[in-house]
């Protein structure tokens, strides 16, 4: 029925990015995205490049604009929580944690000010504990007996996590937009763990996650499976971060690439 | 706090997390408005609903889907374009244009501004593009253009200028690297 065919529309990745489609374009765009999950991805990293040439016009704004702002904002309803399943929001989600987790009053954990080239933690308790949870629930249809049971041990050690006293959360965000998020408990020493917009390596690779500890060789916790949450446990107090590395089929004893991306454990309650 | 934090607190309808995120974002939301709509009335107006859309339309941030930050800056730049082209649209190009000569294009405005690394490395790294990427880009992203209109300016096919834009942005990628 559309008019572009399928290579047509993927081309339109960029001048999407940079607002330059006509609303009719725009529309018919937005609706291929939905089903072509490639274009989808490059369309969120072209439009973190194009918010990079947004930051190089900041200006002051007139203090006059914040008055407004702030008047109209308290006589001003907010939209209801959109429904679609596809985005069940990560608010309501991040509500069925225990307050301390999601970053309800008190806030959990010290801030650490950052700014590290390879991976920038954005890292909040709530945006952090919405990311992990909104991947368990994102693992439900099409599973057999066996899966579904399997899921359900996961859930239960998934659960014994977030239930300890200390359980804190955090998570980071490369420079394409994708992200780990964990949720751990020092005392407990165990973690859960998820990847978000990392698509499954080509030719039958891996993504291992390795526990990284002062004097010691990188630790294997497993091998992550798209976004499918990986508990780790026996983490020991003096971890330090959590690395993943692309491995052969299987996985490595030891990591045979650079990490791709690395999250601190201070935040979380660990290295002390 | 972070945007990130600051957004789903807003969107929980707090309002001292709003003041605090409008402290972060109102600096960028407003000079990318204004770069784009030039007229400093209407730039304050699709800024003013910008922000306020904000706090309308927090409940619709997904964090999965990205940053609050590239959210919101995207929301900007969308309405922000939108005003661009219907004044074009209702004929007020002239207008616009004399407005342009009142405000000085990219370069000048950015040396008014206090300088930032950010923008001198965005500028750095603008330079680096060949000039038919960097026109493709910027015409679009700063002047709001289509990439049909861009294709007309500079006299290319529609595909050359799809092209030219996503290598454009691939190279400011690659040359801004992970500073953030």
């Amino acid at each position: 029925m559309s008019l572009f065919r399928r290579e047509d529309l993927h081309s339109l990745a960029a001048p999407y990015a940079l607002d330059a489609l006509e609303p009719p374009e725009r529309v018919r765009f937005e609706r291929h995205m939905k089903d072509c999950d490639r274009c989808a991805a490059e369309v969120r990293a072209l439009s973190e490049d194009a918010v990079r040439l947004a930051w190089s016009t900041a200006a002051p704004a007139p203090a006059a604009l914040r008055d407004r702002v702030m008047a109209a904002v308290r006589t001003t309803a907010q939209d209801p929580v959109p429904q679609e399943a596809a985005r069940e929001p990560a608010r309501a989600r991040a509500t069925q944690l225990p307050p301390h987790v999601w970053g309800a009053q008190p806030p959990p954990r010290q801030r650490v000010r950052r700014r590290i080239p390879l991976f920038v933690p954005f890292a909040t308790a709530t945006a952090a504990a919405a990311l992990v949870v909104a991947s368990l629930f994102a693992v439900q249809a099409n599973r057999t007996q066996d899966e579904l049971n399997a899921e359900r041990d996961r859930s239960r050690e998934i659960a014994h996590v977030l239930a300890a006293p200390d359980a804190r959360a955090s998570s980071g965000r490369d420079g394409r937009g994708r992200t780990i998020g964990v949720i751990a408990s020092a005392t407990e020493g165990s973690a859960v763990v998820t990847l978000g917009g990392y698509s499954t390596p080509p030719g039958g690779r891996v993504h291992q996650l390795w526990l990284m500890r002062p004097g010691a060789q990188p630790r294997s916790l497993g091998l992550l499976k798209d976004d499918t949450p990986l508990v780790a446990t026996s983490l020991g107090s003096s971890a330090t971060s959590l690395a993943v590395t692309v491995e052969p089929a299987g996985g490595s004893p030891q990591p045979t690439t650079q990490p791709i991306v690395q999250l601190a454990l201070k935040s979380v309650g660990f290295g002390e | 706090m972070e945007a990130d934090e600051l957004l789903l607190l807003v969107a929980g309808g707090n309002h001292q997390a709003f003041e605090e995120l409008y402290g972060l974002v109102s600096g960028p939301v407003f000079g990318l408005v204004r770069r784009v709509v030039r007229d400093p009335a209407q730039s304050e107006e699709v800024a003013q609903e910008v922000l306020l859309e904000l706090w309308r339309s927090a409940t619709k941030f997904d964090p999965d889907r990205g940053s609050a930050l590239s959210w919101i800056l995207t929301l900007a730049h969308r309405r922000a374009v939108d005003r661009v082209r219907s004044a074009r649209a209702a004929g007020e190009r002239e207008q616009r244009e004399a407005w342009r000569a009142h405000f000085p294009a990219f370069d000048q405005v950015t040396e008014e501004v206090e300088a930032g690394l950010e923008r001198e490395w965005v500028r750095r790294c603008l330079d680096r593009l060949t000039e038919l990427q960097r026109q493709s880009v910027t015409l679009a992203y700063y002047e709001g253009y289509t990439y049909r209109e861009v294709a007309e300016r500079l006299s290319l096919p529609l595909g050359t200028v799809k092209t030219r834009m996503r290598d454009g942005l691939t190279r400011m990628r690659e040359c801004l690297g992970g500073v953030a």
